[in-house]
């Protein structure tokens, strides 16, 4: 009977050896993918790039249009005069302005870039993650380094990138929960007048808080504020040069009994109309 | 049965990509739904009783896409998909035949328990490894990720019940 007993126990010990063994194997497994994950992602990324570019100008688009609809019927019109188009053409179109666009923005940048010293590089996004991370298709081999600011041909500031592989990045934007940034609140002149006293800067932080939205913080109780104030990045902001576009003031929350004021801030970064963005590439090197 | 595994490999790989470039348009309160997600769960949950190393190797393949098109670690979604595999299959063999009368019924709250556990788990684990990596967010953004993917699961359901069982 003990013998019965001690062969059914050795058995279910037998069962468990090969369980064991093989979820070893498979976390050395997946330990050792982790030491490896820098070129196993370029690669995939390098792979889908193409289909994850046309995936993303696809969305575009159909956001746009689907948006366009929302907001009112002066689409319709625009629609009846397209239905005549062949699809050759509008794809012969769609590839053109794609083009032009880029070569605008380019050109946009290489003028306001000739003045400042800055160098950059051009890169086409093509992905965003639900941490408002969102990836481009350059990367260590164009001359992209951690920590470099990303702005679109407007110099509105995106965010700066978060990690860098062979042939693409990632961006850590300005909404991001864990994204920070020193801003200064450039005021509206009451009237216009040149002669009117000069409004002292006030200073302030931009801090993300997901979803493509940000706020804005620790304002003094004593600063006044007004909505439709422009936000810019600040001379005492390491990581990104000063005077770059952030965002607006949006709505003041004034609560007395706190040391520091809020407000709601409306920023002006668009991913989802997005296709070019800029790697200031020398900004270190500058400062 | 192959033509299904491959056309199930082909598809985990085709909705990371769209739900990273696509669907990122259409993102509500930073919220689009996790297609990858919702694919392994259907298959899982449909897949037979004995069918459980089909699971896994699922498992291994959409937590793979979910972990290379994340930022996160290799291998999070990975594990995590395994157990949650186990533990549908587990689940199902308790509810014995119920679950076929009325499938829907059971798919979307079981559904809803694993998706959350799935964001909170993956939340969880990178600040267990990198602190200032927390995402742990359960307010609006969480709500509509939920009714995005309820969405999403329901119409992937019902055109999962169209597609023949010898295929």
């Amino acid at each position: 009977m003990n013998r019965v007993k001690n062969f059914s126990i050795n058995k279910k010990r037998n069962g468990f050896v090969p369980v064991i063994i093989g979820t070893a194997v498979f976390l050395f497994l997946i330990f050792t993918l982790n030491i490896f994950v820098t070129p196993i992602r370029n690669g995939f990324f390098a792979l889908s790039s193409p289909i994850q570019k046309t995936f993303w100008t696809a969305g575009e688009s159909s956001s746009l249009f689907l948006g366009s609809i929302f907001n009112g019927g002066a689409i319709a019109k625009e629609n009846a005069n397209l239905k005549n188009e062949n699809q050759k053409l509008l794809a012969q179109i769609a590839s053109l302005q794609s083009i032009e666009s880029g070569s605008q923005a380019l050109n946009d940048m290489s003028a306001s870039c000739q003045n400042t010293g800055l160098k950059y590089v051009m890169a086409g996004v093509i992905g965003l993650d639900e941490s408002d991370i969102l990836s481009i298709n350059k990367g260590s081999a164009d001359g992209i380094l951690e920590g470099m600011p990303v702005l679109n041909q407007q110099h509105v500031l995106f965010g700066k990138i978060f990690k860098v592989y062979k042939n693409f990045s990632k961006i850590i934007l300005v909404s991001n929960k864990n994204s920070v940034i020193n801003v200064k609140i450039q005021q509206a002149a009451p009237t216009g007048n040149p002669d009117d006293p000069v409004v002292p800067e006030i200073d302030g932080v931009v801090k993300g808080s997901g979803g493509l939205t940000a706020y804005l913080d620790l304002i003094p109780i004593s600063s006044a504020i007004n909505p439709g104030d422009i936000l810019v990045t600040s001379a005492i902001e390491k990581s990104f040069p000063k005077d770059l576009l952030v965002g607006k003031i949006i709505q003041k929350q004034k609560n007395d009994q706190k040391p520091f004021q809020q407000a709601q801030i409306s920023l002006f970064l668009n991913v989802k109309t997005t296709d070019n963005l800029f790697v200031i590439t020398n900004y270190k090197q500058t400062n | 049965m192959w033509k299904k595994t491959l056309a199930v490999i082909l598809l985990f790989y085709v909705f990371a990509l769209l739900q990273s470039s696509f669907l990122a348009h259409f993102a509500l309160f930073g919220a689009t739904p996790n297609l990858v997600f919702i694919l392994f769960f259907l298959v899982s949950f449909f897949s037979k009783k004995e069918e459980i190393y089909q699971v896994i190797i699922f498992g291994i393949i959409a937590g793979f896409f979910l972990d290379i098109f994340s930022y996160s670690y290799i291998g999070l979604s990975i594990i995590l998909l395994i157990i949650f595999g186990f533990v549908l299959k587990k689940i199902q063999s308790l509810l014995k035949n119920a679950e076929t009368k009325y499938p829907l019924k059971y798919f979307l709250p079981l559904f809803t328990v694993f998706l959350l556990a799935y964001e909170l788990l993956i939340g969880a684990s990178l600040y267990f490894l990198d602190p200032s990596r927390l995402r742990i967010n359960f307010g609006v953004e969480t709500l509509f990720y939920l009714i995005y993917n309820l969405i999403g699961a329901s119409l992937m359901f019902y055109i999962y019940k169209k597609i023949p069982e010898d295929v």
